[in-house]
Parts: C-alpha cells; sequence; structure tokens
C-alpha cells in the first residue's frame, strides 16, 4: 500500500505530465543521488543524445603558424564576490577609479594598404575585369557567371605579369560568421573556373569579406544582388 | 521492507537520471524567467542630491543621476522587483543612517528591501570627488543590514550605481550580479569596423582597435583581460589576434592561410576553438595556447564554424554546412561524439550556449525568410524561437547570469545592438549612435 502512495504522489502533486512527474522524483530523492550527480552532472550530458555515428580521424597536431610567446590565458574560476567587498553597517570609503583610458593604436601601414586596394580596383576596372554575382544563398556560377570569367580569363592569360585578387560578398541577410565562409565559397568557385579555363593558379588569390564590405547598403533586394558578389582585383607587379 | 527500499532507490536512479540529463532544460524554468518566480520586492527612497550636487554637465543632479541608473541596474537583474514607496511616509532627506519607522509599514505591506543614499560633491570644483552613501533595510530583520561608501571622479558616477546594484544582487543571491560587465562589439568607423567595449547598458563606448580595415568577432577570455577576433590586418589573409584591453598590447594566435575566424578560449582559458580554411575548407580546430600545438576536431567537405563551448569546457556546439544549409552540431571537446542539433528550418547558426549550460542561443531562419533568435535545449528536447518581426537578428551572447542575451539586429534599419530577457521579455535597444553596430560579446563577471 506504501509503495503505490509513493507511486501516485508525483500525479497527486502535478498533472502537468511526465516531465513534472520527474521532477517531483527527483526533488523526493534528491538526498540519495546527490553523489552520482556530482560525479555525472557533464558526462550524462554527451549519453543523452544518440551519436550522428561520425568518426574523427586523428591528425598529426601541427603549429598555428603564430611565432610570439603569448601571455597565461588559463583561469582557474573566478571569486564569486566579484571584488565586492559586501555591505556593511559602518562603511568605510571605497575609492573607485575609472578603470584606465584605453586609446586604440592607429596601425600606421593601413592607410598605405587602403591606397594599394584602391589602385587595385581601378586597375582591375580599367582592364575590363568583370564581377560575378550569385543567387541567394547560393555560390554556384550561374551561365552570365561562365560568360564573364570567360572574358576575365582570356584577359589574365594574355597577360601573365597580372596578379588577381578575388573578393567573395554576401548580401547582409543571414549570419556574419556563416557568410564569411560562403563568401569565400564564392570566390574559390570564381577562382576554380578561371583555373578550369586554363588560368595559372598562382596569379589568383581569394579573400572572404562576407557581409562586412557591401558596396551597396540599402535593404533591398536590387541593393542585396549588388552584394553577392565575387569582386576582381588587379595587382599589375609594377 | 527490502522490496520498498528496492522499489525505491531503483525509482529514484532513474528519476535521478533523468533529472541530470534534463536538469539543464530545465534549470532556466527554476531561475527568474520561471512564470511563478517571485522577485524579491524592492523600494528606492531616493539618492538624495547633496552639496554642490551639480554635475559636470551641469544639469542633471548627480543624486538623481546615480538613482536612474541603479534603479535601471535593479531592475535588469530580474533578482528584484521595483515598487513604488510613493505611499511611504519616509523622505529620503530625513534620512541618515537610521531606517524610517514607515519601513516597517512598508515591510508590512510585502516590501523585503528599502534602499536609501546620498550623493553629490563637496564643492563646485569640477575636479572634486563624487560622493556617494547608499543604505539598505532588510524587512526580514528589520533594521539598516547594511551600507556602501563610494569616492570617486565625475566619471566614474556610474560605475558607483553598479557596484552598489552588485552588492545587492551578491547580498540577497550569494552570485556578483551583472551591473559591471561590458559588451565587446564591431563599430563602423569611416569605412572600417573596429573592436569597442561599453558598460553593459551601452554607455561609455571606448575604442578598442584603430587598423582601419576590418575586425571582427571578438570573444573574451574568461578572465575579463583579453579579447580575440579575426583581424584582417594585411587584407590578403585573416589572422585571429588577441589584444589585451589594459595595455593594447596584441599578439597573433593563429596565422595561417585562408579564412581564420570564430575563435573562442575554453572556460578555463587553456584552449582556442576556431574555424580555418587552410588545408582546403573551413574546419574547426582546438589550439593549446600553452604549446601553441594545435588539433583538428572536424574532418569532412563541408564548412564547419563558429564554435562555442559548454560551460564546463567538454563539448562543443558549432556551425555546419554538412547537411546543407547551416545547422547546430555539438561535439565532444576533442572532436568525438559529432550529432545535429537542429532540424527545424533549413538555416540555424551562430550558436551560444549559456552559461549555464542548460539552452543554446542562436539564429534560425523563419519560413518568411527572417533571421531570428532560438533557444534549444542541449538534448533538442526544448525549442523556442525568442524574438520576431522583421530584420536580421544576429550574434546572441549571454549574460554571465544567463537571465539576458545581447545581440544585434538590423530591425529599426541599420544594425544595432539589443538586450533581451531568456523568456523574450524586455526588449531593450542598446547603441543609438554610428552606422553600423554588430557581433556583440557578453564579458563574464567578474
Amino acid at each position: 500500500m506504501k509503495e503505490e502512495t509513493f507511486l501516485q504522489l508525483p500525479v497527486y502533486i502535478h498533472e502537468k505530465g511526465v516531465e513534472s512527474m520527474r521532477r517531483v522524483q527527483s526533488i523526493i530523492c534528491a538526498s540519495l543521488i546527490v553523489g552520482s550527480f556530482m560525479v555525472n552532472m557533464f558526462g550524462c550530458a554527451s549519453k543523452s543524445v544518440q551519436s550522428g555515428g561520425e568518426t574523427q580521424a586523428s591528425r598529426p597536431e601541427t603549429k598555428s603558424g603564430a611565432g610570439q610567446d603569448l601571455p597565461d590565458t588559463s583561469f582557474s574560476g573566478r571569486d564569486s564576490s566579484g571584488g565586492l567587498r559586501g555591505l556593511d553597517k559602518n562603511p568605510s570609503e571605497e575609492r573607485l577609479g575609472s578603470g584606465g583610458s584605453l586609446m586604440a593604436k592607429a596601425d600606421p601601414g593601413s592607410a598605405g594598404r587602403q591606397i594599394e586596394d584602391i589602385r587595385a580596383e581601378q586597375a582591375a576596372a580599367a582592364a575590363g575585369l568583370r564581377d560575378v554575382f550569385f543567387a541567394f544563398d547560393s555560390f554556384a556560377i550561374s551561365e552570365d557567371g561562365r560568360q564573364v570569367l570567360a572574358h576575365d580569363a582570356e584577359w589574365v592569360k594574355a597577360n601573365p605579369g597580372a596578379q588577381v585578387k578575388i573578393e567573395g560578398h554576401c548580401d547582409e541577410r543571414g549570419t556574419s560568421a556563416y557568410n564569411l565562409v560562403l563568401g569565400e565559397k564564392r570566390a574559390k568557385a570564381a577562382r576554380n573556373y578561371l583555373v578550369e579555363l586554363g588560368v595559372t593558379p598562382n596569379h589568383l588569390s581569394i579573400v572572404s569579406y562576407g557581409k562586412e564590405r557591401p558596396v551597396c547598403k540599402e535593404h533591398a533586394e536590387s541593393c542585396y544582388a549588388q552584394n553577392r558578389r565575387a569582386h576582381m582585383l588587379l595587382r599589375t607587379g609594377k | 521492507m527490502a522490496f520498498r527500499a528496492v522499489v525505491i532507490i531503483s525509482l529514484c536512479l532513474s528519476a535521478g537520471l533523468v533529472w541530470i540529463i534534463e536538469s539543464g532544460a530545465a534549470d532556466v524554468f527554476l531561475e527568474a524567467t520561471r512564470p511563478d518566480f517571485q522577485k524579491i520586492p524592492l523600494g528606492i527612497v531616493g539618492i538624495e542630491n547633496i552639496g554642490g550636487a551639480e554635475s559636470p554637465e551641469g544639469r542633471i543632479r548627480l543624486g538623481s543621476r546615480i538613482e536612474e541608473v541603479l534603479k535601471a541596474d535593479v531592475r535588469r537583474s530580474l533578482v528584484f522587483s521595483l515598487v513604488d514607496l510613493s505611499g511611504i511616509g519616509g523622505k529620503v532627506h530625513h534620512l541618515g543612517k537610521t531606517p524610517d519607522p514607515s519601513f516597517k509599514q512598508a515591510a508590512e505591506q510585502g516590501v523585503s528591501v528599502i534602499v536609501w543614499g546620498k550623493a553629490g560633491m563637496k564643492n563646485e570644483d569640477k575636479d572634486a570627488d563624487v560622493n556617494m552613501e547608499g543604505y539598505v533595510y532588510d524587512a526580514g530583520s528589520d533594521e539598516m543590514v547594511g551600507g556602501k561608501r563610494y569616492a570617486g571622479s565625475p566619471s566614474v558616477v556610474r560605475l558607483m550605481a553598479h557596484r552598489f546594484a552588485d552588492e545587492l544582487v551578491f547580498r540577497y543571491t550569494g552570485e556578483p550580479g551583472i551591473a559591471r560587465t561590458k559588451i565587446a562589439y564591431v563599430s563602423e568607423v569611416g569605412p572600417a569596423r573596429e573592436l569597442f567595449v561599453m558598460d553593459y547598458d551601452g554607455h561609455d563606448p571606448r575604442q578598442v582597435t584603430a587598423d582601419g580595415f576590418l575586425n571582427l568577432m571578438p570573444r573574451w577570455s574568461p578572465d575579463r583581460r583579453f579579447l580575440v577576433f579575426t583581424a584582417y590586418r594585411s587584407r590578403n589573409t585573416q589572422d585571429i589576434d588577441m589584444i589585451e584591453l589594459a595595455t593594447g598590447k596584441r599578439w597573433t594566435l593563429v596565422s595561417l592561410s585562408g579564412l581564420n575566424i570564430t575563435p573562442a578560449l575554453s572556460p578555463d582559458g587553456n584552449f582556442l576553438a576556431f574555424s580555418s580554411s587552410h588545408e582546403g575548407n573551413s574546419e574547426l580546430y582546438r589550439m593549446d595556447t600553452r604549446t601553441k600545438d594545435m588539433q583538428r576536431l572536424t574532418v569532412n567537405a563541408a564548412g564547419d564554424l563558429s564554435p562555442s563551448w559548454s560551460p564546463s569546457g567538454r563539448e562543443i556546439a558549432f556551425t555546419s554546412d554538412r547537411s546543407g544549409g547551416p545547422q547546430i552540431f555539438l561535439m565532444s571537446a576533442d572532436g568525438s561524439n559529432v550529432r545535429r542539433l537542429t532540424f527545424e528550418g533549413d538555416y540555424n547558426a551562430a550558436p551560444a550556449w549559456s552559461p549555464r549550460g542548460n539552452w543554446i542561443a542562436y539564429v534560425c531562419r523563419s519560413p518568411k525568410k527572417d533571421y531570428k533568435l532560438c533557444l534549444i535545449s542541449p538534448d533538442g528536447q526544448k525549442r523556442v524561437q525568442l524574438t520576431t518581426g522583421q530584420g536580421v537578428d544576429d550574434s546572441p551572447s549571454w549574460s554571465p547570469d544567463g537571465r539576458h542575451l545581447v545581440f544585434s539586429s538590423t530591425a529599426d534599419g541599420r544594425s544595432q545592438i539589443y538586450m533581451i530577457n531568456t523568456d523574450g521579455k524586455d526588449l531593450e535597444r542598446i547603441t543609438f549612435t554610428g552606422t553600423h553596430n554588430s557581433a556583440p560579446t557578453w564579458s563574464p563577471a567578474s
């Protein structure tokens, strides 16, 4: 009889269903499971969802390519009071500092690189290199795009000193991060097609700007269409 | 008896297991966002203006200014509910450190905490110190339980209110509060996009980088000293850099060919997870910040990006388009045990694991092609859409107390930064200037 009462108890208290029932049971049993909770709290979460069944190849470890010594970023957990000193019936005065006034340091090379970019853009326009445009959410080269790239490929092959930089751009829809990946896919699609047409790969470089450097800033499809592009820049190697 | 014991223990174990698994998903409802959560009723009598109480701007009196900031902090804490004390007899200019007799009457009407204080400058000199005192009456003990006295330059007036608010939250919850937290973000400066840091309420923005080109997607180090971010300093590649906020000193953490984006330091600060396309397409890597050894975590022909660590550091949520459009996946921090988390909709990206572990916020695309914020529990069982309306919402980031999200949205035209509670209430815009503010990321609590 006692057992039955116990089993009914959760239903009696909560009528919302299985989940509330489990929660009530959990509260009743909290003292019994507190030990296993401490041990399992993180481990169980990963077991609760089925695996997608993917296997991960293990790779040899490599270096990141950065050379300098880095400061120690390790963190052992914070003091939960966060530097607060608590209330006091006879509080002593606390002096508050403004927390410094860091002035951002301008990059002296920036202006020079900006001028280089403008020149490379002008050079591409002067050479008649054209941009490739893409459909929403897509990095597929359209029929129009193929014609543009065929024209661009002929020019690059005829000018072996030229270095073409292909910038991948996106419209403002979607996340900043995923659009960087999409922009790179667009730039790569354009580069790969140029290579298929016989352009030497080392005359081509790519970069993605995602949705961070739109040529048009209105919220309209006419504007979005202009931003979904592989944009050509040209360095003539002096 | 024996039978009963076995039944109870086995029931407890299974219920316990279920509870452990579901605890994440359930926690949020035990927190301040639960509909029946009882916020602590708190009344502010006032912060009296004393002395030559003119602010440096010469218009708003300091006490009133501090009171306004304090009220906003108390409201945003979601720990207290602000109650109107206008029916109560106590006048702030009569109060020293002793509570007014009328406070007991307020307590009987259900007010749990009453706060009062004064603030001002000792003289009219512009460089003079600002002083603030604040006191707290607790209905439970029917006395003044404590106070604070602050002094500092006029530039720290808001900080006084923030510190006092955090002391209140700490006194009543044992947690440090969020009023002194910061938000790092990207803002347009001329043709460039640079990193900035502002107070959590949008005040006091400070420029952190001035590269003149693109810096993107900052993330905090767990000790709040550094930001890691994607820097296009050289134009042709994107490095992952780290900057020390106190000094402006800068390091390059990752300098590989291709696209190096979405860095995220582990909760213990020992690993940097990031996405790099240097081996072909975007894959996730994990770098040991001490040895700089790098381990590849994902292996497939699709794009993998936007790692977000679970608070334990054992798991990583990320975006992958391996099944077509971008979706949220989870894996162990060594790259094993990969599984897809989101199945609703054809575009889900930018995951952010909550500091309490119980939710993952992300950007979900609605059937009408609006990009909104969604929440999903790590077991995939619960999913809610948090924001509605037009525009592109992006880059959700959690407050350290797990009660708010900050994000960017184009709902009002240009991209600006907004804050919202995890129950979808109290949507608040926090940036109002500039042509573009995006990629907000909330600092840990100090």
